[in-house]
């Protein structure tokens, strides 16, 4: 089974979000319910860290494209964290998500 | 109308001589009653009961597993009793004074002061006789019978319902023992991992052997992988035997696998499994021994909870026990924080773990017992070691304690034998996946950006299979993996027939198994759908 931890917390219009664990086809839609949940209406920036995220594939990468073009909608910043080197950040390079979101090491 | 069937009863029932005595013992003793089940034939004894002694009424109670309340088990004429799970606490009313004083209770007039029980008021029950169960000096229940008339019981009325009640006993202990060992039996039949998971590059066996002393102890193994790709083995045994035993045993092994998913750290699973046990668990303690394996299988993270420590060998060396801190076994109290030792696991070398029962004997040190145990663990097939070290420490004499065996042989680094998986596809299957593929890649000497590429390429391809490949009625993955030169090549399958791709945003899957591999190739027919990739490896020592 694919599991993935998504914590959230929230200082002002400011939302901090760390992934810990995989994301697969298993569990991409449960991971985008948790993320939508955990932004509302009233943030203006938005940061996922993705450094412990061990696994991360096209389902995984589906949600993130559709979470970084809602969020341009309106007109939430989004930055990504993800080393060089991780698993996350391999697979957002080679998708050219970088387009979508900032992304940081 | 009742007194009248009692008064042909009566008739029927003639006065006691020595003759007539023994055919009433007959009666219920009667060997044609062997091949009743318990059930019937208890209920055949009350009836055969009633018509012995004229009564209307007969019922047994049996002490429930706290033996402080009797709960009807049996009744005939007062069914009433077994129907609404009458219970009776020890010592209170008429069944509860039997139990407690141990001896016969006769009331002639039945009235709210002596009898607890309102059916037995409603039934309008004049007169009572009841005695104990008692087998090996130990009260099971009580028997009692009443009738609807006043009727004045007498001591050859108490002295054959006694007899009655030796039968009963007797059936009643062997059924009870009989049923706790089946379903300890059936308990530990289930809770054993009855194939061991196939691990590349890991060779597993187990044994358990149950003790002479009679019904099963908690002694328990299990061999499980983690998403981490890690493997992790526990060799455990609860205080106590049994049912209960096997019970707890049952729950600790749910537990464990619980926090052994969440947690990496062998002695944060066995902290939080102590909590656990300290928290839910009344008068529960157990030994345990928790092992990780490493992906790559170079390094083993131990932890041990009071438990004898495992026996090491490496090829051409006699065994070694594993010098490990230990710490307190769980269920005891809050003690210092517990520990993890990591121990390297060269090519070749075996770990063996077991329970107490296989080195404690009457009459023989422990040091002795775990001396001849080393010196019959050799890193050599799984399947010999067993059977040497179980001749050798066994043999052919009756052990009173149960033994559980579990031996893990990490194969010689030239083995690196491909990698061959059938699962269904189901969305599942792909954690299992990337689960095995990580300990085979560690074991060809993938680097962690091989094995990220790698891991999402195949990712990808399962995907397509469990997606696209089978209609409702599902069917299976297949994977195969080896290492070339310098290069990887995994091949996965199906049998199915692939459906385009629905919903929006797809597509990026194949780029990016494309762009993860240095080359991809599909071949789709009718029968089956192949994909191919190839990836270098990078040559780097990890």
């Amino acid at each position: 089974m694919t599991t993935a931890t998504v914590k959230a917390s929230t200082q002002g219009p400011a939302v901090a979000i760390t992934i810990i664990g995989e994301i697969d086809l298993e569990n991409a839609e449960a991971v985008e319910e948790q993320l939508s949940g955990a932004i509302d209406n009233q943030a203006t920036s938005v940061t996922i860290d993705l450094a412990d995220l061990t696994y991360l594939d096209s389902a995984g990468l589906r949600l993130m494209f559709a979470l970084a073009a809602r969020l341009e909608v309106l007109q939430i910043d989004l930055t990504v964290q993800a080393p060089p080197r991780s698993p996350a950040r391999r697979v957002l390079e080679l998708s050219g998500f970088a387009n979508a979101a900032a992304i940081e090491g | 109308m009742v007194s009248a069937l009692r008064s042909v009863l009566r008739v029927t029932v003639p006065s006691t001589t020595d003759e007539d005595r023994l055919r009433r013992i007959e009666f219920v003793t009667d060997s044609a009653l062997a091949h009743l089940d318990v059930k019937d034939l208890l209920d055949e004894l009350l009836d055969r009961v009633r018509s012995l002694l004229g009564v209307d009424t007969a019922a047994v109670l049996l002490f429930d597993a706290s033996a402080t309340h009797l709960v009807a088990t049996a009744a005939r004429g007062i069914e009433e009793e077994v129907r609404q799970g009458v219970r009776i606490p020890l010592g209170q009313g008429f069944a509860g004074r039997i139990a407690a004083e141990r001896r016969p209770v006769i009331i002639e007039q039945v009235d709210h002061s002596n009898v607890l029980n309102p059916i037995l008021r409603e039934k309008a029950i004049r007169s009572l006789l009841g005695v104990p169960l008692v087998i090996e000096g130990t009260v099971l229940g009580v028997l009692h019978v009443g009738t609807l008339t006043p009727r004045r019981f007498t001591e050859a009325d108490t002295h054959l319902l006694q007899l009655v009640a030796d039968r009963v006993a007797l059936v009643t202990r062997t059924h009870q023992s009989d049923v706790d060992r089946a379903a300890a039996e059936a308990l530990q039949h289930s809770l054993m991992p009855g194939t061991l998971p196939q691990i590349a590059g890991l060779e597993l066996t187990a044994r358990y052997v149950p003790g002479q002393a009679g019904g099963l102890g908690g002694d328990w193994y299990d061999v499980f992988t983690l998403p981490s790709g890690r493997v992790g083995v526990v060799m455990g045994d609860v205080v106590g035997r049994g049912f209960q035993a096997a019970v707890v045993m049952g729950r600790l092994r749910s537990a464990l696998r619980a926090f052994a998913r969440e947690e990496d750290d062998p002695a944060e699973v066995l902290e939080r499994l102590d909590g656990n046990v300290q928290h839910f668990e009344d008068n529960v303690m157990a030994t345990v021994l928790y092992a990780v394996f490493e992906p790559s299988l170079d390094q083993v993270m131990l932890t041990v909870a009071g438990h004898l420590p495992p026996v090491l060998a490496v090829p051409g060396d006699a065994g070694r026990l594993l010098q490990l801190p230990v710490d307190l076994p769980v269920g005891v109290s809050v003690g210092p924080p517990r520990r993890t030792t990591v121990i390297d696991l060269p090519p070749g070398s075996l770990l063996f773990l077991y329970t107490d029962g296989l080195v404690e004997r009457r009459g023989r040190s422990l040091d002795e017992g775990l001396d001849r145990l080393c010196g019959a663990v050799r890193a050599v097939d799984i399947e010999t070691t067993c059977t040497t070290v179980m001749s050798r420490m066994v043999g052919a004499e009756p052990v009173a304690d149960d033994v559980a065996v579990l031996v893990a042989h990490r194969a010689e680094a030239s083995e690196a034998a491909p990698l061959y998986l059938v699962l269904p596809a189901v969305l599942r299957s792909l954690a299992e996946v990337r689960s095995a593929l990580r300990r085979w890649l560690a074991s060809v000497g993938a680097t962690p950006d091989d094995v990220t590429d790698i891991l999402v390429a195949v990712g990808e391809a399962c995907s397509n299979v469990v997606e696209h490949a089978y209609g409702p009625g599902g069917g299976n993955l297949m994977l195969h993996a080896e290492r070339g030169e310098d290069q990887v090549t995994v091949t996965v399958w199906d049998n199915g027939r692939w459906r385009s791709a629905r919903g929006e945003n797809r597509g990026r899957g194949t780029t990016l198994m494309q762009q993860c591999s240095d080359a991809v190739d599909v071949t789709a027919g009718p029968h089956g759908t192949t994909v191919r990739m190839q990836r270098h490896l990078s040559g780097e020592t990890r």
